[in-house]
């Protein structure tokens, strides 16, 4: 029998280091992603969260003079690897930004852009994807009578919400969010994070999160970062109950610096 | 967190351990009053249960406002919650004072028999039990609970003893009915007492190491 509560490791970062020109970003981190669960990474700003996040997707091939060696393994493969295809790994794994950054066209075409860009033409086909994708997405409701009015006139909750549905509908298996909550008022902010706890049902979320509280409200797993060091990563109650390490301690009880 | 925040923690632990003191020199005042039947002390006891009662609810409040206001985690967490149990259980230790207080109100004008059997003894390792768990959680010092259980023993098997003891007076002399049903309650209040101590103990093990234990 297959039991729903079984540990899948979906993601494996190992012995990652990363170098913007001379200075070092991330040193020797090691971590396993669990599927099916939200891992929140915390740590105060500069310490490396982005940079982590970034490397899941590959995001950060765009930077110049940017250097990355070790291996993260997903599925088998290593997503850092040269062969591996950086838009491939993109659409299995998406990610959310702090500020929601819809496209300037209809709400419709912000979902529909991925599945088109993987060859999706069929407009039936199409319709379902935007329609389940929004649902997953816990918009739908609130925009089914709007599908062709442009995204730019939704507010910031919804506009965050649409760039979650624009993610789910090319599929992925995990979903990175960098902080999506922050440019949020409380009632959106809830919204998402009620959203993360559906979402897990189904994918691995990873979100890097400048609010601690959110972080224990959301996650099963914590990561606490510092100055590119993984400092402590634990089930989230044990972090915010009783973490081992003194730094963390400070650093979610405020005794920073 | 900010500045506040330490200082109101800081603040709520001075007053907890204030409380405690104050808990803890209602049942060692009970005893030497009824050690000496010195009903004007017991009077006295009878009356701060009143201070006793309003202190423990305004500290309550000024925990249950740290919680809403700042969400304490980690040793911060623990540091609120250990105190919330300290408070309730001195609150508890007062209250046994009082009700001994009040036997010693009410007790016969007769001499004590068999000099209180072994209840002076009994409450001597009471009100260190107490005060040592009182210690431990302003020193936040777990080595100072190191022995509890086995002098929570002690204190169990005293009051087992002070039992029977009274049982034989009884029998031998009806006269030694009233007396020695009041030895009983007092053993019953004094043993109850140190395992309210043992429960703060096992709340402080939790406010400075962050894993529960058990005492016995
Ligand atoms: N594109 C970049 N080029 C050079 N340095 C960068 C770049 N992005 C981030 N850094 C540096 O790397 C470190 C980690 O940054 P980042 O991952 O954004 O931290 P966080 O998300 O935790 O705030 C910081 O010192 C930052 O200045
Ligand atoms: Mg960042």
């Amino acid at each position: 029998m297959v039991t729903m509560t079984e540990n899948v490791e979906i993601l494996q970062i190992k012995n990652l280091n990363l170098w913007y020109g001379e200075t070092q970003a991330l040193k020797n981190i090691n971590m396993t992603f669990i599927d099916r669960q939200v891992t929140a990474l915390i740590g105060p700003s500069g310490c490396g969260k982005s940079t982590l996040l970034r490397c899941l997707n590959r995001m950060n091939d765009i930077v110049n003079e940017c250097r990355v060696d070790g291996t993260i393994d997903f599925n088998g493969k290593d997503i850092l690897h040269n062969n591996t295809d950086p838009v491939e790994i993109r659409r299995k794994i998406g990610m959310v930004f702090q500020k929601p950054n819809p496209f300037p066209k209809t709400i419709f075409e912000n979902v529909a852009y991925g599945p088109r860009v993987h060859g999706i033409n069929e407009r039936k086909e199409l319709e379902r994807i935007v329609e389940e994708s929004l649902k997953h997405a816990a918009l739908w409701d609130e925009v089914k009578d709007r599908l062709s009015e442009s995204a730019m006139g939704l507010s910031g909750g919804q506009q965050q919400r649409l760039c979650i549905a624009r993610t789910l509908a090319v599929e992925p298996e995990v979903i990175l969010m960098d902080e999506p909550c922050s440019a949020l008022d409380p009632i959106a902010t809830s919204k998402i994070e009620n959203l993360i706890d559906v979402l897990k049902q189904d994918y691995c979320v990873i979100i890097v999160t400048h609010n601690m509280q959110q972080a224990s409200r959301v996650s099963d797993s914590t990561a606490f970062m510092y100055l590119g060091d993984l400092i402590e990563f634990a089930p989230t109650r044990q972090i915010f109950e009783n973490p081992k390490q003194e730094l963390t301690e400070n650093y979610i009880t405020g005794r920073f610096g | 967190m900010t500045e506040k925040f330490f200082d109101e923690i800081n603040d709520l632990k001075s007053d907890v351990i204030t409380f405690s003191w104050f808990a803890e020199q209602m049942l060692k005042n009970s005893i030497e009053a009824l050690i000496n039947l010195d009903k004007n002390l017991a009077k006295d006891v009878k009356k701060r249960k009143k201070e006793l009662v309003q202190t423990s609810y305004q500290i309550e409040e000024k925990i249950f406002s740290i919680i809403a206001l700042y969400q304490p985690v980690a040793r911060d967490m623990r540091t609120v919650v250990c105190s919330l149990g300290v408070v309730n259980a001195a609150e508890r230790i007062g209250t046994y004072g009082k009700d001994i207080a009040n036997i010693v109100r009410d007790f016969p004008e007769r001499p004590h028999i068999e000099n209180l059997v072994s209840i002076p003894h009994m409450a001597d390792l009471v009100i260190d039990i107490i005060g040592d768990t009182i210690n431990s959680y302003e020193l936040e010092d777990i080595s100072l609970l190191a022995k509890l259980s086995e002098r929570d023993d002690v204190v169990d098997s005293l009051k087992r003893s002070i039992f029977r003891e009274c049982i034989t007076y009884m029998m031998e002399d009806p006269r030694n009915i009233a007396i020695c049903t009041h030895y009983v309650m007092i053993g019953r209040y004094l043993e109850r007492s140190a395992d309210h101590a043992c429960r703060v103990a096992e709340k402080v093990h939790y406010m400075v190491t962050g894993e529960r234990v058990e005492i016995k």
